[in-house]
């Protein structure tokens, strides 16, 4: 049997945090706030999730285990192993894809010395395929923290991480 | 009765057609094979004794489907299994009854992975019943012994199956 | 009402139905993976593609609701094409490992491949692969044949109630896993093993030894529990492979539980009485029947000379069938003693004649489905008969109101209402106060009841109370630790008379799979077959206390199965002249019998089981029995002609059942008694001992069950108390501790358990450990070690 999670994994912030979000919902369904909680819970762990975290969310919102962990592996936006400080996620769907992301893959790749899906030996760099993000006016794009950069060239990028620490 | 017929009765017409036949073969070349100083050519497609095959890694190849044993019309085979060690499925025991058996090879045709297969080899013989069933370490060990000539046999016919 | 028209046949269709269900009624087959009638409609494997009649594309039948005039095509082009794309797309990542796959020859997976694929696949990229998780004892994943129906994942949720199994990842990368490392532990887990319509989740003990083509079916009848539930056994060369369920809608529906599916490991345990042993000059020996059962009979003769037949006793297991459990009373009671009980288990007979002819469950087993409000007294359902837990979750997930008076917070797999968790003595102050609310609320006065209102009555009785007054469909439960109470007697006084004044139902989980059948056959010291009038004998505490000089044992393990095991093991040792009728040869038995003669299981002999609601139940052997062993009712007959009594010259086991069901036809069952205030005893002072016995420790066969010894639920005896038990009696919370009662001891962990009521400890019976601890609610004394 899962140990059951210990909820004094999450902060007293993240926990007040995660109050706010079920509070928006009707009082028998705090499950519904599972998202945000996973999203505050990963933003407090240096922006992963750990196991430990995931039962802490289970055992605050008294939820399955393995239901939590499905949420947090079906979105891409919840990582499961550490990041660097810096992540970019990547899209390469069809938009981008055909106005060149594939250059900007390899460039990234080149430039940190990283494949897509790995991080830098620094732990300041994170490379991520994803998903359309929505931006496919503006193709390519990528995603960094809660930003989109978009219109890439290996010239923005290399301007882009130069400015980053 | 006809006249033709009366006058081939009369001078035994058939019985000279028949021994003229013999006359023929008596004196013609002659097919006997003179068995055991001499052998009659075997297909690659022989029916005889079987032998269960390796892999050249030595692995057994039998995966203990027991498809032979559901096809076999004499139910000359009998089979037990078990999870081995390392996981896989293989056979405990796994035994052909030769006086059952048919030959119709059904078994061959059905396994999946070329582990039970007939041989070349037609010249055996029991002293008591026992004799004739085939435990899967006599079967293992007729396949170590005819590979090479069990893996060309299925090379050559490779084509049509 | 509505008439749709399939395949042009017109058909009457339940309204809001499913195109499904309405098609499986008219006897249409539609191919279908995640759908599932006792599950809900997930939708998500698109093999049940149909077209419909002025609809654009083809839906999936399980998800569309019938509306009337609707026309559905299951083997149109449109639906045909359909279907064998699905089935061309479910086949892309599924294995071709068909031949060492155990659900080969049974598979819905294979059968549709045949009926709706395609003879050659298109698909040369490379195949997913999917590593295995290890989720425990029982069920074997090859989680690279999954298709993600998610049945099990819909079962843990829907029926469990424990969701251990999920499906993390995303469109490729989705499988089917239970979180990190963690064994499967509901205790209905094996289910999921039925409803894999593929390979991906099968039986690890089946593993690998045989193939469905081989198998034998046969029917059968679980012993474990009061519910019966139906099996299907599968033998190959008359050894039983497998246990599967029998499809009754009425009893188990179409689930078993783990102790049911997997107890039948416990057939070939190396512990099996292979020959009939008798002790003579102090050694064992094997030797063959005509010996050994003459030496039985001149044993027992023996005794019967020298002090009479008052001088022998008959103690049975609550899981022999009905026939031996007759034909034992029948040997008893002809050679002239009454002192016969199955009851090994309960401790308190005062009221014992105002019980009804069997403790009934006052209802049947799927009504406890549509209850609206439910009071258990004293019982871990899930455990004790996890499929009438399985049935009171759905009441409750339907809003009825299930209360507990428990001696310990056990886990419950749905929403509880209200909660006492009280001492083992406490118990029954709580449950008066109940019963005292609700004489409050239906102003009505019950007669010496206040003497028993321990506690303050609180909203929390008065809430229980109304919850029963105001149910239409209710019932008050009794459950088996109520049964095992020392005051099991005021218990039930109390039970009836709540569900009097509440006017609701009042039920007996019954303790053993057989224990209704033993009443009706009359395995009781006060009662003949069918509730006749008999000469009154001893119960099995009045037996052993008093020391008789003969035994006849059927079945029974009594330094385990008992709930006193130190008195029993004590009696038997001191007993001159003991015959046990057992499948299984252990050391403790070798102390006390003189003779062991080897007995067929459930599943190698015919007989009947009566459950809990009333149902008889009968089946014939499905495999022989190992070595020398043969079916008691055979032995019994035996011992009935050795012993010159009259009567035992049956050929068959239905010649037996057709005379006990003779006696019972009458047989009216009613829970129902006179209200009388029970008097009770002294509490016990000091620590208490509450104890229950554990799912997986309920009987011999499922002790030895291999597979479910290995799960989480199975394990050593611990002592559970809470911390303030714990501080009070200057105990660590870690350790270990020595318990004793009278001259019994042993020593055992200490769990700290904040489910158990400051004042008691838990420690379970007949697990490893425990074996001849007595005391059951009673004091007992607790030092560090």
């Amino acid at each position: 049997m899962a140990q059951p999670g210990n909820i004094e994994l999450l902060t007293p912030d993240t926990r007040a945090e995660i109050d706010d979000w079920i509070a928006k919902y009707p009082s028998d369904q705090q499950q519904s706030a599972v998202m945000a909680a996973l999203r505050i819970a990963q933003e407090q762990n240096e922006g992963y999730l750990t196991d430990a975290l995931i039962g802490a969310i289970a055992a605050y919102l008294d939820m399955p285990t393995v239901a939590v962990y499905e949420v947090a592996t079906f979105y891409s936006m919840y990582e499961l192993n550490p990041v660097g400080r810096h992540k970019l996620s990547i899209c390469t769907n069809i938009s981008c894809m055909l106005r060149g992301s594939d250059e900007v893959v390899e460039h990234l790749e080149k430039r940190l010395g990283i494949k897509l899906g790995e991080s830098t030996a620094d732990g300041k760099f994170t490379l991520k395929e994803v998903e359309c993000l929505g931006a496919c006016v503006n193709a390519p794009m990528l995603q960094l923290g809660r930003e989109y950069i978009e219109n890439l060239t290996p010239e923005t990028l290399d301007r882009l991480l130069d400015t980053l620490e | 009765m006809s006249a033709p017929n009366i006058l081939k009765s009369l001078f035994l017409k058939e019985l000279f057609a028949g021994l003229g036949v013999t006359g023929r073969y008596f004196f013609g070349k002659k097919f006997t094979v003179q068995y055991p100083d001499e052998r009659a050519p075997l297909s690659p497609r022989f029916r005889g004794r079987h032998a269960q095959r390796r892999y050249p890694n030595g692995e057994e190849r039998c995966i203990a489907c027991k498809l032979c044993e559901v096809v076999c019309p004499a139910l000359a085979i009998t089979i037990e299994s078990e999870q081995r060690d390392d996981g896989s499925r293989r056979t405990t025991r796994y035994d052909i009854d030769l006086s059952k058996c048919i030959f119709c090879g059904f078994c061959e045709e059905a396994c999946p992975v070329d582990a039970i297969v007939e041989t070349r080899e037609y010249e055996y013989h029991g002293e008591v019943r026992s004799d004739l069933l085939m435990t899967k370490e006599q079967l293992l060990a007729a396949g170590d012994r005819l590979e090479t000539q069990i893996e060309a046999d299925r090379e050559a016919q490779a084509q049509y199956r | 009402m509505v008439d749709i028209e399939i395949n042009g046949v017109t058909i009457k269709a339940e309204e809001g139905a499913m195109v499904i269900e309405a098609a499986d009624i008219a006897g249409i087959t539609i191919p279908r993976f995640c759908y599932h009638k006792k599950l809900s409609i997930a939708a998500n494997c698109r093999m049940c593609l149909v077209e419909v009649e002025k609809v654009g594309k083809p839906v999936p039948a399980c998800a569309t609701p019938v509306t009337g005039g609707m026309k559905v095509y299951t083997r149109s082009p449109k639906a045909i094409a359909a279907q064998r794309s699905v089935m061309e797309f479910l086949l892309i990542n599924h294995p071709l490992d068909c031949p060492i796959c155990d659900q080969g020859g049974e598979c819905d997976l294979q059968e549709m491949a045949m009926g709706f694929g395609n003879d050659v696949s298109r698909y040369n990229e490379g195949k997913r692969v999917v590593r295995d998780r290890n989720i425990g004892p029982l069920i074997a994943t090859d989680m690279t044949r999954c298709i993600h129906c998610t049945r099990c994942v819909r079962f843990g949720q829907e029926i469990a109630g424990m969701m251990e199994l999920g499906a993390p990842g995303r469109g490729e990368h989705m499988r089917i896993t239970t979180y990190l490392e963690d064994a499967v532990e509901s205790e209905l887990s094996g289910n999921v093993i039925d409803l894999c319509p593929v390979g991906a989740l099968t039986s690890k003990p089946y593993r690998y030894t045989a193939r469905p083509w081989e198998l034998t079916a046969h029917h059968s009848v679980s012993p474990h529990d009061c519910v019966g539930a139906n099996l299907r056994v599968d033998t190959r060369a008359h050894r039983v492979m497998r246990v599967v369920p029998r499809e009754n809608e009425e009893v188990n529906e179409t689930w078993l539980a783990d102790r049911d599916r997997f107890s039948y490991t416990a057939l070939y345990d190396k512990d099996r009485a292979m020959a009939p042993l008798i002790k003579r000059d102090g050694q064992w020996q094997e030797t063959d029947w005509d010996t050994a059962l003459t030496f039985a009979a001149d044993g027992l003769k023996r005794i019967i000379a020298r002090d009479g037949a008052a001088n022998l006793g008959a103690l049975a297991a609550d899981w022999s069938t009905t026939e031996e459990l007759y034909l034992l009373q029948k040997l008893m009671r002809k050679l002239g003693s009454s002192h016969i009980d199955h009851r090994v288990r309960q401790q308190d007979f005062s009221d014992q004649d105002a019980m009804p002819s069997f403790p009934w469950l006052g209802q049947s087993i799927a009504s406890l489905g549509s209850l609206d409000a439910a009071l258990l007294v004293g019982s871990n359902v899930r455990h004790e008969q996890p499929l009438l837990g399985q049935r009171l979750r759905q009441a409750a997930l339907k809003g009825a109101k299930v209360s507990l008076i428990n001696p310990m917070d056990y886990d419950f797999h749905f929403p509880v209402g209200e909660k006492l968790i009280d001492t083992p003595a406490g118990m029954l102050g709580q449950l008066a106060a109940v019963v005292s609310a609700a004489a409050e609320q239906k102003g009505a006065t019950v007669e010496g009841l206040d003497a028993l209102v321990t506690v303050d009555i609180e909203d929390r009785h008065r809430a229980i109370a109304r919850s029963l007054i105001e149910a239409k469909n209710g019932t008050v439960l009794l459950g088996n630790i109520s049964a095992y109470h020392p005051a099991a007697g005021a218990l039930r006084q109390l039970g009836v008379q709540l569900a009097d004044l509440s006017d609701v139902r009042i039920g007996f989980l019954a303790e053993g799979g057989n224990s209704v059948g033993a009443w009706l056959a009359g395995a009781l010291p006060h009662r003949g077959t069918a509730g006749s009038e008999v000469d009154s004998g001893k119960d099995w505490r009045a037996m052993f206390e008093s020391g008789l000089g003969g035994y006849l044992l059927l079945g029974l393990e009594p330094e385990r199965d008992c709930i006193d095991p130190a008195l029993a093991t004590r009696a038997l040792d001191a007993a001159e002249f003991v015959v046990a009728l057992s499948a299984y040869d252990s050391p403790a038995m070798r102390e006390y019998a003189d003779a062991i003669l080897p007995i067929a299981l459930y599943l190698e002999t015919s007989g009947t089981y009566v459950n809990g609601e009333g149902r008889w139940q009968s089946f014939a052997g499905c495999a022989n029995p190992p070595g020398e062993a043969r079916p008691a009712w055979k032995l019994l007959r035996v011992l009935g002609n050795l012993l010159d009594t009259e009567g035992f010259g049956y050929m068959g086991s239905d010649e037996v059942l057709a005379e006990v069901q003779g006696a019972c036809r009458d047989v009216r069952p009613d829970n129902g008694r006179a209200w009388q205030a029970p008097t009770l005893g002294p509490a016990p002072t000091g620590i208490v001992r509450t104890t229950d016995f554990p799912i997986y420790a309920v009987d011999p066969m499922v002790r030895r069950a291999a597979p479910l010894q290995d799960t989480p639920l199975a394990g050593a005896a611990a002592v559970h108390a809470c911390a303030e038990t714990l501080a009070d009696a200057g105990l660590s919370s870690a350790g270990r501790v020595r318990v004793s009662r009278g001259d019994s001891r042993t020593e055992l962990p200490i769990v700290a358990d904040e489910r158990v009521p400051p004042g008691s400890v838990y420690i379970a019976s007949g697990k490893r450990g425990s074996e001849l601890l007595g005391g059951a609610f009673e004091s007992i004394e607790l030092t560090q070690a």
